[in-house]
């Protein structure tokens, strides 16, 4: 399989704070990667770097092979709208709309037509006026509309409503069905996003802890609840990625298969057992612990 | 389409700020003008007269009244423009070059409504009140051949300084602007400390006027090499 992203050892250091940190991963052309992590975790600056707006500081950055950086012809098949996208002075929808088909090649007007009617976008006031939701609505406009084979969609439910993010879960899946691309997405809102991903990137401070598919990666890990004895005795033959008690109870998620074995060993000290989801890993991961155990680091399935 | 072409229109979206407040601007500074030469002939000016005359093409209002909204258009075509660039997908090299042209555009306009403007004056014999607006030493007394350069290069030379100091905001934020300024201060006082023992009555009796066109044409490319130099390793953030 070709990969469409790939970053080789990649270290972005400014002045003395390494925002990453020797970051390796790939993103298999057609594939749609969720990029999880913390604030702060170095979602952004990956995909800066991917689309060219910022270099490494060590290492390489390839989009379909080539490095992004000041290259015309990659930049063309890339979309990336930033979550705190800055907008020139008195810009307006219409502004964006007009200017967005000159650089994007496969742009499509109806598709932006539909977003700009189903987000319910104003015309009227500048954009520096849009409120969250609103701003979020224009980056994906400008991320789906553009038919990048490469987008990058940072945060895109900062904001949004319910009936918004139903609506960018419904065009997006109808889109990328009839227009298949590499995605690569951040976000905080994990579980609405689960079912949309087919690969997972989780970043915790400037590092990749896990890469996976996303299949393989929610068979990685299981969550264990109960009486705080029996889930810490349950829990004695796992590496624990984070715990945490309320009163007599503990929950705890921990490394491993979801097997018969696990589910014989949960039924006889009377623990509760279930798969973890990707939102269970992302708190997991990003809670610290597991960090302390560096063979955890850059698993990769 | 070009990655500069594109550059360009993506300046050009905004046309109202382009071509709409430039020309608001001159018809404000025309009415301030004629304004004052109304106060002076209330005052006792004789319009028309040897000395009216002198007194009225001395204005310089139309000369130096764009400059700080031009450098101002200049800074903001970098500083608020430069991050939705990278965004749509602009080379920063294609975003500098779109926004040359885009100034060089805009230059070229204001050079034809001055233009337009002084033949207005002249036709009407200053407005059929001997109101001196175009027709100024500043703008070159009249003549088209000394007016269009100077208000092209002019203009052209605010717009490439202005994006030059919105550049170094983007390369280092509110640092940039400070010590780009303090920098060049320094620069033409030192520069001038070490020319102006030169300056003889001999080399200003040679003085000639395209002297500030090269001048100008050097600003201007000075600027714009600095600008991409600057925003080659400026980081959106």
């Amino acid at each position: 399989m070709t990969q469409a992203i790939e970053l080789q050892s990649v270290t972005r250091r400014f002045r003395n704070d390494n925002a990453l940190e020797d970051v390796t991963l790939t993103v298999p052309d057609g594939a749609i990667c969720g990029l999880l992590g913390r604030n702060g975790a170095g979602k952004t600056t990956v995909m800066s770097l991917i689309s060219g707006q910022d270099r490494p500081t060590t290492g390489q950055v390839l989009v379909d092979g080539e490095d992004p950086f000041e290259n015309e012809a990659v930049l063309s098949r890339i979309s990336f709208v930033r979550d705190n996208q800055r907008y020139p002075d008195d810009y307006f929808l219409h502004h964006v709309l007009s200017i967005a088909p000159e650089f994007a090649p496969s742009w499509d007007g109806e598709l932006a037509a539909e977003l700009v009617e189903g987000f319910r976008l104003p015309r009227k006031p500048a954009i520096r006026k849009f409120s969250r939701g609103q701003l979020s609505a224009v980056a994906i406009v400008l991320g789906l509309a553009s038919r990048a084979p490469v987008t990058l969609l940072d945060e895109p439910y900062l904001g949004l409503d319910a009936t918004a993010r139903g609506l960018f879960h419904d065009l997006l899946l109808r889109d990328l069905g009839r227009h298949p691309r590499t995605l690569l997405l951040s976000t905080h809102l994990i579980d609405e996003s689960d079912s949309l991903f087919d690969h997972v990137v989780l970043m915790d401070r400037g590092r990749v802890v896990l890469r996976a598919e996303a299949e393989e990666a929610r068979r990685l890990a299981m969550c264990v609840s109960g009486v705080a004895d029996a889930v810490q005795a349950f829990c004695a033959d796992y590496p624990v990625l984070r715990s945490h008690s309320i009163g007599g109870l503990r929950t705890s998620t921990i490394t491993g298969r979801l097997d018969d074995d696990a589910r014989s060993r949960a039924a006889t000290l009377g623990v509760q057992l279930k798969g973890a989801s990707l939102q269970d890993l992302a708190v997991a991961y990003g809670s610290g612990d597991s960090l302390q155990d560096s063979s955890k680091e850059g698993i990769s399935a | 389409m070009s990655g500069i072409q594109a550059a360009t229109r993506l300046h050009l979206t905004k046309k109202n700020m382009t071509f709409g407040v430039p020309l608001q601007i001159v018809g404000l500074i025309a009415v301030i003008s004629a304004l004052i030469a109304l106060i002076i002939w209330r005052a006792g000016g004789l319009p028309g007269s040897e000395e009216w005359i002198d007194g009225a093409r001395s204005n310089g209002g139309m000369a130096f009244g764009l400059l700080g909204f031009l450098v101002y258009m200049g800074v903001q075509s970098i500083a608020t423009t430069f991050p939705f660039a990278l965004t749509l997908g602009s080379t920063r090299k294609a975003f500098v070059g779109g926004t040359l042209v885009w100034a060089a555009v805009t230059s070229a306009y204001l050079a034809v409504i001055y233009a337009v403007l002084l033949l207005v004056e002249l036709a009407t014999d200053h407005w059929f009140a001997g109101i001196y607006i175009f027709d100024v030493y500043y703008l070159g007394t009249g003549d088209l051949l000394i007016l269009l350069p100077t208000v092209f290069l002019g203009s052209l030379g605010a717009l490439t300084i202005g994006a030059l100091f919105g550049a170094s905001w983007a390369r280092f934020g509110n640092r940039g602007p400070v010590f780009l300024g303090a920098g060049l201060a320094i620069g033409l006082l030192g520069l001038l400390a070490l020319v102006l023992p030169l300056i003889t009555g001999s080399v200003l009796d040679g003085f000639r006027l395209w002297w500030l066109a090269v001048a100008a044409v050097v600003i201007i490319a000075v600027s714009a090499v600095m600008t991409l130099l600057l925003l080659r390793s400026a980081v959106v953030r």
